[in-house]
């Protein structure tokens, strides 16, 4: 115990340098545009390639549950073409849609984020929408050459435009922090009919999503709130802790509504 | 001992006072605004205990910093330089490091010059480093740095003149 105190007084001068640094570096991080914009990229590039090489050593062995995967998922899309296009996108609007493989995800924090294997290179930028074969996943953060992070709809900090699919009623989705399948559906006046089981779709009042895309199904609400609104709980029809293969939306109208709103 | 604290924090105020109100508007060819508090660290003298020295190059860093809106640049440069200034000193002055005011008498005219010179060109680099923070500017960062170094030694170099002087 003693020559630990004699060690910590010893270098005491590089330990309140490192603390400074230190709240000096959080200062920094947290004022400037420039450096939090600056440390986010380096800081998704050194997860992205560190978390790429123990990936690719799991995904070679889960290699044939991948394949089966890879399989239902291109059955489903076959499904879903023929009866109604791909998950009702107009193809208008979009420009492209590049698809991305998962390389970090997490589901266990209050604001959790996704890195994936493209990046600038490839045509990604940002606030660009994300989706998976089973629906809506977040939205792009922040791009490196070679790597995206995204903002996943299981982040605290998201809310999107969503509305009933059945009554076109308009509310937002967030997420609680609490549980990784559950989100909540906001804003819906208790004069709207809904019931257990209803499906939400991406409301399309926004840059990111055209209307349409599926979040999740209503799976509990309460209507007894004193606000006049429901409260909803909508399960997801993703399974966030085992997203693999996602698609990147590129919208072309972005650019023609950004100019309309700045006049 | 309370004279002489007195005099350091009256000595401290004016720089400051000075970087602040006359310095910080200096904007030679609309980047150069010599940091003339760096005096502050170099007079600093050898003696005095090191982790007051680092304190005081955060403070007057991050008040030189909510100025400039420079965001921690300078305290990071400034409490960088505090931190390895005993090293500074023992390869600027070799055996008279151990004298208290090597820094401005007793000492050869190069080594006092080596010693200003890399507490200011470092002081530069690392904040040119830290306000373009882009690796592609490089040479940018380095060119920066060298003139305002120019610029600030001169300055310094002449106030400490006075100082040991008077």
């Amino acid at each position: 115990m003693q020559s630990i105190i004699n060690s910590i007084v010893k270098n005491r001068n590089l330990i309140i340098y490192l603390i400074l640094s230190f709240i000096t570096f959080s200062y920094l991080y947290n004022n400037s545009s420039l450096h939090f914009n600056e440390l986010g990229k380096i800081s998704t590039y050194l997860s992205a390639t560190s978390s790429k090489f123990s990936s690719s050593i799991t995904s070679y062995f889960n290699l044939i549950k991948e394949n089966e995967k890879l399989v239902s998922e291109n059955l489903q899309l076959k499904k879903m073409e023929s009866n109604y296009k791909f998950t009702q996108i107009n193809e208008d609007t979009l420009n492209s849609i590049n698809n991305a493989k998962v390389i970090v995800n997490s589901i266990n924090k209050s604001k959790n984020i996704i890195i994936i294997d493209k990046g600038k290179l490839d045509s990604i930028n940002l606030e660009m929408g994300v989706i998976s074969s089973k629906g809506v996943v977040g939205i792009v953060k922040n791009v490196t050459n070679n790597y995206a992070s995204i903002i996943s709809l299981l982040n605290t900090d998201l809310r999107l435009n969503a509305i009933l699919k059945n009554s076109s009623t308009i509310g937002s989705i967030t997420w609680d922090g609490i549980n990784a399948r559950i989100l909540k559906l906001n804003d819906i006046p208790l004069s709207s009919s809904l019931k257990v089981g209803d499906t939400v779709v991406t409301g399309g009042m926004s840059f990111y999503f055209p209307k349409g895309i599926p979040i999740g199904k209503i799976v509990n609400y309460d209507n007894n709130s004193l606000e006049g609104y429901y409260e909803i709980d909508v399960e997801t029809f993703n399974d966030f802790s085992s997203l693999s293969n996602l698609y990147i939306l590129n919208r072309t109208d972005n650019n023609e509504i950004q100019s309309l709103l700045d006049e | 001992m309370n004279r002489e604290l007195l005099r350091n924090i009256s000595f401290y105020t004016i720089i400051l006072a000075l970087q602040l109100l006359v310095f910080n508007q200096f904007k030679l060819f609309g980047f150069v605004t010599p940091s003339i508090y760096l005096i502050i660290f170099i007079h600093y003298r050898i003696s005095y205990d090191k982790t007051i020295l680092l304190l005081l190059g955060f403070l007057i860093g991050f008040i030189v910093d909510l100025s400039m809106q420079t965001y921690g640049c300078h305290t990071f440069s400034t409490i960088t330089i505090c931190y390895l200034r005993s090293r500074i000193e023992k390869s600027s002055f070799g055996v008279n490091a151990n004298s208290p005011l090597a820094m401005i008498k007793g000492t050869p005219l190069f080594s006092r010059i080596s010693f200003f010179l890399s507490i200011i060109a470092i002081h530069s680099i690392i904040y040119y480093s830290f306000i373009l923070f882009n690796i592609s500017l490089f040479s940018t960062i380095f060119l920066y740095a060298f003139i305002n170094s120019i610029a600030t030694f001169i300055i310094v170099w002449i106030i400490s003149r006075l100082i040991s002087n008077r």
